[in-house]
């Protein structure tokens, strides 16, 4: 969206164009969707009035102030509005370019923009790094000391944050990254090459998910290609408002896996998809479009890929399970990929599959929103955990890293008893070894 | 600007949360649906009961503050923009359903209960409120009667008007009207339920309101019938209704509104042609079966290109869905859709096709054009860029012309949507200096001050 001309009270570098927020005729078809506009009744915490206090800030109404700061990134980023817009608007990209204005434009105390740049440009695009930084974590784990902080109730004292983030960390395994093979060969009737994307909070932290992954997609007929030197795909930049460190890995990722020559680019996790299918419009100034063009044609979540294949359900192995399934935002509104995870848990014999209500509204994780805004993402996961219940399912299904943290922590404290599935790990489980 | 001191009173009687006053609040709180217009308040009030509702109405009054109810701002005729500044009063936060009485088939609910709202729950009940404005997901019933907002079903069960049975309201004076009520008739005195009703939000402020519910209707079947020349369809409705069939819906889209919609939707929309007509028979089995093969021989009569009929309920939803998005997704290929709601006798509707055709290429204008064929109601859009001055000149010049013809043909400036702001020079062509005379005088014995959402309908007497 990088716009030439300076635009109003914008910075040229990483702008709205003034055509993204004409677009909005203000009818208020988002209205109902936005979970923030739900929570407050406020008009400028709604997609509508975000578009509007862009346009403001275009039109020299309004300076960017700390009020767009605090609208850029109390916007979920969840899409919902974008399904919703009839014309086409797309306010949570508006907002998600604005947070990269925020930076531009509001100071920040010095040991924060220290903090950002450290964690944003050093540590996340340096995969060893990411996983030398989880030792500690799963030493934590190992030697008890996690057992001993829930038991003893330490965390209460601190900030509520720091509790749910320690309460949100799922068992730790070994990453995949470091001992997931270069290439696993197809099983059965070889149906093509695939190259898997490994998402960084997938490896890390759901490291036998995405070793489910592989697994199945090798039952399924394809060669899975792991390529090492794969960088985070930059949706944490993105949602930080650092689109610039998103390019740099952005330009690493293209080159690597278009030399793969592979018939689709998979991952497993919804984020990342979303976000390797936005590297067109990103790198449109400084890429080939052809080349471009290819690499988004290529990228693939799982299921997107598995019910465009044809899953072969042949082998797989009956669970008798009720279950339902919440879609992630980053896979329903930001990829339009809503049908296919249904038709992938429906084509595992045995399984009833029981529809939620509102299942494509957002579950308050949000990337860091559930820790920026504990008690607002703690009220949007109470309204999904209420859906869930009424289903009286026994497996609540997702298929985004985010989403799981979120749900797998919000059932524990309500004292539910689903577990909570990625989509891949309940496919992995009717898939024979 | 308004005083600390009346800023004060405000926060004394609704508490502070309910009373806002920053930059960025008042910047999103004083546009609608309507293109171009946009003012700012000075101060927004969510009242939470109608007590305090009536309370900021003294305040207002005492201290000659203009005053603008609104609801969810989906008007298309800026009936909810504060044009003077004031207090914008936020109704949103009245959105209780009161009582749905079984018994008198009622339903009772604060002004800010959204339209959808109502509908569903009166549904889980075996009932039905009929008028489904293009908004009813968001639009509030309060905007809905001060509006009289139609809906696609209008041309069977008619409007908002039809289902008002009851309202309370404060007056200007600060006082409580409480007019009409759960009895069916009701002619004491003067029916001021019918005066305020699509009022636009000018004799008095909505704080509760009654309508009627009926029982819904037992089947239904749904068609989708395409033309490749859109005065075709222009007839086919004119005979339908001649054959004696009332269809709850008959829409109308035309190419360019085809087109944008299947953008969106995406739900296979024959792009080539001309037009297409939503057709919508219900009522009990064996009438529905009857009319629905009426509707066909007719529609095949006329030489309707192709007649689809949805395969189930679903599917008659996802058309149904489909047209409500007409407006919104023309949105999509140009920044500004400047929206009008010309209504003409039915049998002139083949006429009107042609005359917005020829005005269209006349003023080299993109137009798409969608609406509710069965009531005579369209909404010819001109999809336009407001930074063009030049084609926003030719755009006011070609509803000129189309105005003059509709009333010639004894057709009205607005259908359903209001005349706000932007239409008020229509309105005197229609209606003639005498009734703005009158129009002003109810005014004012209303609200003297002409504190009350000033500058809509009418001119002011000193614009």
């Amino acid at each position: 969206m990088a716009d030439k001309e300076k635009l109003g009270n914008f910075t040229k570098q990483d702008a709205p164009t003034y055509e993204s927020v004409l677009q909005c005729m203000r009818c208020g078809f988002c209205l109902p969707t936005c979970p923030t506009f739900a929570l407050t009744g406020r008009e400028r915490s709604s997609p509508r009035g975000r578009v509007a206090l862009a346009r403001a800030v275009a039109e020299e109404k309004l300076d960017f102030n700390k009020a767009m700061k605090e609208e850029a990134f109390f916007c979920l980023d969840c899409r919902a509005c974008t399904t919703a817009c009839p014309s086409g608007v797309k306010a949570g990209e508006v907002m998600e370019v604005c947070r990269s204005q925020v930076h531009q434009q509001i100071d920040q105390p010095k040991w924060q923009k220290l903090f950002r740049s450290f964690v944003l440009e050093k540590m996340v695009p340096n995969p060893d790094l990411m996983e030398t930084s989880m030792l500690p974590a799963r030493l934590y784990q190992k030697l008890g000391v996690q057992w001993l902080v829930r038991n003893s109730h330490i965390l209460k004292m601190a900030p509520k944050w720091i509790e749910k983030a320690e309460g949100m960390m799922p068992e730790l395994h070994q990453p995949l990254r470091q001992r997931v093979p270069e290439l696993t060969p197809a099983r059965g009737e070889k149906r093509g090459k695939v190259a898997f994307f490994l998402g960084c909070v997938m490896t890390l932290m759901y490291a036998e998910v995405s070793r489910q992954t592989v697994r199945v997609l090798s039952h399924q007929g394809f060669d899975v290609i792991t390529p090492k030197d794969q960088k985070c795909c930059g949706a944490p930049h993105l949602t930080e408002g650092d689109r610039e460190t998103t390019r740099q890995m952005a330009t690493h990722n293209l080159d690597l896996f278009l030399d793969l020559d592979v018939d689709a680019i998979v991952t497993d996790c919804a984020g990342c998809g979303s976000a390797l299918k936005e590297y067109e419009e990103l790198l449109a100034e400084r890429q080939d479009h052809a080349k471009l063009e290819k690499f988004h044609s290529l990228i693939k979540d799982v299921s997107e890929f598995l019910v465009e294949q044809g899953i072969r359900t042949d082998e797989l192995k009956t669970i008798n399970k009720s279950v339902t399934y919440h879609e992630p935002c980053h896979l329903c509104h930001a990829q339009g990929i809503s049908k296919q995870p249904r038709d992938l848990i429906k084509a595992i014999p045995g399984i009833d599959f029981r529809e939620m209500n509102e299942a494509s509204w957002c579950c308050g994780s949000a990337a860091t929103f559930s820790l920026k805004f504990t008690e607002e993402s703690q009220k949007i996961l109470d309204r999904k955990l209420d859906n869930v219940k009424d289903t009286e399912a026994d497996i609540l299904v997702t298929a985004n890293p985010g989403c799981h943290l979120q749900l797998a922590w919000g059932l524990r404290e309500a004292g539910m008893p689903q577990p909570v599935m990625h989509l891949i790990e309940l496919l992995g489980e009717a898939t024979p070894e | 600007m308004i005083s600390a001191t009346v800023a004060q009173q405000l926060i004394d009687k609704l508490g502070k949360e309910n009373v806002i006053a920053e930059k960025e609040d008042l910047l999103v709180l004083g546009y609608d649906s309507t293109p171009g217009l946009h003012a700012m308040p000075d101060v927004v009030v969510y009242p939470t009961d109608s007590e305090q509702v009536q309370a900021v109405v003294e305040i207002a009054r005492d201290n000659k503050i203009p005053f603008t109810p609104r609801g969810s701002g989906t008007g298309l005729s800026g009936g909810s923009i504060p044009v003077n500044g004031g207090i914008v009063i936020c109704l949103n936060k009245l959105n209780k359903i009161l009582e749905i009485d079984e018994e008198n088939l009622t339903a009772t609910c604060q002004a800010g209960v959204v339209t959808l709202d109502l509908f569903n729950a009166v549904a889980e009940k075996g009932l039905f409120y009929p008028p489904d404005p293009g908004s009813q997901k968001i639009s509030t019933l309060g905007g809905n009667v001060m509006e009289d907002a139609g809906g696609l079903r209008g041309l069977k069960y008619g409007v908002t008007r039809d289902y008002v049975m009851g309202l309370k309201c404060v007056l200007p004076d600060g006082t409580l009207l409480d007019t009409g009520g759960k009895s069916v008739k009701d002619v004491a005195g003067y029916a001021f339920k019918d005066l305020l009703i699509g009022s636009e939000g000018t004799l008095a402020i909505i704080t509760e309101l009654t309508v009627k519910l009926i029982p819904p209707p037992q089947d239904k079947r749904t068609f989708l019938a395409y033309f490749k020349n859109i005065r075709t369809a222009g007839e086919a409705v004119s005979k339908i209704i001649a054959a004696k069939i009332i269809p709850s819906t008959m829409e109308i889209m035309d190419k360019a509104t085809i087109n944008c919609v299947e953008d969106y939707v995406k739900i296979g929309l024959p792009r080539e042609m001309a037009a297409l007509l939503l057709i919508e028979v219900d009522g009990h089995p064996a009438v529905v079966a009857e009319e629905a093969a009426e509707v066909e021989k007719v529609l095949k009569a006329v030489g309707a290109d192709d007649v689809q009929m949805a395969k189930d309920a679903e599917h008659a939803g996802e058309l149904a869905a489909a047209r409500r998005t007409a407006l919104s997704a023309l949105a999509r290929v140009s920044p500004t859709t400047l929206l009008e709601d010309a209504t003409v006798p039915r049998s002139m509707l083949a006429n009107t096709f042609d005359l917005i055709e020829k005005l269209a290429e006349k003023y080299k204008l993109t137009v798409g054009t969608f609406g509710h064929a069965g009531d005579g109601n369209l909404h010819p859009t001109v999809l336009c860029d407001e930074r063009n001055e030049d084609e926003m000149k030719r755009a006011h010049a070609f509803y000129d012309e189309l105005y003059e013809q509709v009333l010639e043909w004894g057709g009205t400036v607005s259908g359903e949507h209001g005349i706000g702001i932007a239409k008020k020079g229509y309105l005197a062509k229609q209606i003639g200096p005498g009734g703005v005379a009158v129009m002003k005088r109810i005014k004012r014995s209303f609200d003297p001050d002409g504190l009350l959402n000033p500058g809509k309908i009418f001119a002011d007497d000193q614009e």
